[in-house]
């Protein structure tokens, strides 16, 4: 695993810290019950901070899962 | 402090007898990351805390100071920003720009700040309110250039500033240092204009950060430290007086030691606040008797209580300061340009803070301003003038008794002493002082939050008493502080502290001579728990019971008090209410 990809799970593990560490990668908007719009906008900003990325707010809807973001910060270049 | 990491510091547990620290933040913007960054500023300041933070309704920053007003918080930290003043001095509106909405926007804002002020100020009759006004810079809406700084611009910050300088008279109103947060928070790199414009947080991460560290540690309040140990070659002056002689130390611009008049001088400042000042320095005592009579010094030598010279250890000289003052070394700093002699001390007293005088005038900034932040104080209180005075003679005063805690009657005549008990709101701010800090005389040890304190004074049945004392060797100033619950014929006792300098003097005895006649009580119940360092409370019980008290309800009726107290011989007053 990459150290971006340590960061993104980092990232959300401080966000979601009820949510154990098996259940990240499968964590969604539909699974996971905290995940509301002032979680998202705290994922993002954590995001923007420790992934050095700009997500602009136009883009929050698309990322309603892990592996969503994962793939949205891919095509950013942030990740492997 | 990042973001990730204010999320883990409040994701961390909280220990299962941890104490409740309820914060009210008010706000008008969206408090998000503020409130987590808040959050884990406290949780770090107060590791045996469980913090709760609360904040209010979106855009109606009066109305949740109404809210906290009414809540049971223990602190209330209110951030105002100009779009809170106005909304058209913010971005997520657009109310107007034009000349004529400026003139509109000025006036409003008089009345929008006159109403905040009086909010302000209700709440703080209650609970400590720590107040932060616009941070963000103003928006391009008026027509002068941006370096240009035009009339209404200026009338705007001027109704803020006069807000302000009314609202920091105030003791239980904090304001937040704008000088502090331009150094911490550069002003450009503070607004998120995406992040405002869609969540109403207007903030940065990094301004977010620095306004919540601020806030923190304002709302802690922390203690400051009560005595200063210095140096004096190459530290209070440049220059070895034992080298160069007594005129030839310097402390000027012309012979480039000026910071070494500025030392002196912040010296004096922290003495004229009730910091106790002391000298520790390898010298000869003679020479250095010379050059404290030297007329262009800064500070005058009363202000400084033990002067120390010899040429042993320097550990030994603060141990007599220590001993002298009667205060531990974690309430102390010493200055010295030796670092050598810094660690010396500190192997010896690792508690004390230790600070290097700088070589350069580079460095003299921070060390004024990190001493500042160690000793610095919300309010300076009568008894803070007379702290150096009161020390040099509660000294003196065992000199005289010989270090005997029981003096006799006689000499206690001689001192002419006089004990002044009042129950007058006056005194409420020293009251509080001493139920925090003190630790000797202090009946259980409990601390009281400001709002639990102001709670306590103004609820039924509670009442706060304080004493004074003077004698022939000087005033010592408000010394006591009880919090007492009249309760049918007896009388509770729920806080009592003394100054330990204070000692010696049988006061203790004529609190309680005073209570029982005050109240026409036939028992007191004082609420006693043992502590680290209370064992002057356990003495004093023990001579009062005939025997060691118990942790919990102690009761001492009127009858073995009259029968087991020494002499009191003070003059009694009691002040009018």
């Amino acid at each position: 695993m990459t150290e971006p990809d340590i960061a993104l799970r980092r990232c959300f593990q401080a966000t979601f810290p009820e949510l154990p560490a098996e259940a990240i990668e499968t964590a969604s908007v539909d699974t996971v019950e905290a995940w509301d719009s002032l979680r998202m906008v705290t994922l993002m900003s954590v995001l923007e901070e420790e992934l050095d990325v700009q997500i602009p707010p136009e883009d929050l809807p698309e990322l309603r899962s892990f592996a969503a973001v994962r793939e949205y910060l891919t095509q950013k270049g942030r990740l492997s | 402090m990042k973001l990730i990491e204010a999320l883990q510091i409040v994701g961390r547990p909280t220990p299962d007898d941890a104490v409740e620290l309820e914060v009210s933040l008010v706000c008008g913007c969206t408090p998000l990351h503020l409130e987590t960054f808040l959050t884990a500023e406290l949780r770090e300041r107060h590791p045996q805390a469980r913090v709760h933070l609360s904040s209010g309704l979106f855009d109606d920053l009066i109305g949740n100071l109404d809210r906290a007003d009414q809540s049971s918080a223990d602190a209330v930290a209110v951030v105002v920003e100009w779009a809170d003043i106005d909304p058209r001095l913010g971005l997520r509106r657009a109310g107007g720009w034009r000349m004529g909405d400026l003139t509109d926007i000025v006036d409003l804002s008089e009345v929008y700040l006159a109403q905040l002020g009086s909010a302000l100020t209700r709440i703080a009759q209650s609970k400590p309110v720590i107040c932060c006004l616009p941070t963000l810079a103003l928006p391009p809406l008026f027509p002068q250039r941006p370096d240009q700084s035009g009339a209404q611009e200026l009338q705007l910050h001027n109704n803020v500033a006069s807000l302000a300088a009314e609202l920091g008279k105030q003791a239980s109103i904090r304001i937040c240092s704008a000088q502090v947060l331009d150094e911490l928070s550069p002003l450009l790199a503070r607004r998120d204009v995406p992040m405002e414009l869609s969540t109403g947080f207007p903030y940065s991460l990094t301004h977010a950060s620095a306004l919540a560290r601020q806030l923190a540690v304002l709302i802690g309040n922390p203690v400051p430290l009560k005595g200063l140990i210095t140096d004096l070659d190459d530290t209070l002056w440049a220059g070895t007086l034992g080298e160069v002689g007594v005129e030839n130390v310097t402390w000027d611009l012309d012979s480039r030691s000026q910071r070494h008049a500025l030392y002196q001088q912040f010296l004096a400042s922290l003495a004229s606040t009730g910091t106790l000042l002391a000298v520790a320095s390898k010298n000869d005592a003679g020479v250095v008797a010379q050059a404290f009579k030297r007329a262009d010094l800064l500070l005058s030598k009363d202000a400084m209580f033990p002067v120390v010279v010899h040429w042993g250890p320097k550990s030994s000289s603060v141990r007599h300061i220590l001993e002298t003052w009667n205060i531990g070394p974690e309430a102390v700093a010493l200055v010295d340009d030796s670092q050598t002699e810094i660690a010396e001390v500190q192997s010896r007293f690792p508690d004390i803070q230790g600070l290097r005088f700088p070589t350069d005038d580079a460095e003299l900034w921070s060390l004024l301003r990190r001493l500042r932040g160690l000793f610095g104080k919300s309010t300076a209180t009568v008894e803070d003038a007379l702290r150096a005075a009161s020390v040099r003679s509660a000294s003196e005063f065992r000199e005289f008794t010989q270090g005997s805690k029981s003096p006799s009657d006689d000499f206690l005549a001689r001192a002419e002493g006089t004990v002044e008990f009042s129950s007058s709101p006056a005194h409420k701010l020293r009251a509080f002082d001493l139920l925090n800090k003190t630790n000797q005389f202090n009946l259980n040890g409990d601390r009281i939050g400001e709002a639990a304190f102001n709670d306590a004074v103004r609820g039924p049945g509670t009442e706060l008493i304080t004493a004074s004392y003077q004698d022939r060797y000087g005033p010592l100033g408000t010394i006591v502080a009880l919090l007492v619950r009249p309760d049918g014929t007896a009388l509770a006792i729920d806080a009592w502290v003394m100054s330990c300098r204070a000692f010696s003097r049988r006061i203790e005895y004529h609190c309680l001579q005073y209570l029982f006649e005050r109240f026409d009580a036939t028992e007191i119940v004082v609420h006693y728990r043992s502590t680290d360092r209370n064992g002057p409370v356990s003495e004093f019980l023990e001579a009062v019971l005939a025997a060691a008290p118990s942790n919990g309800p102690v009761r001492i009726t009127a009858e073995c008090f009259h029968e087991r107290a020494p002499g009191l011989v003070h003059h009694v007053l009691e002040a009018e209410q």
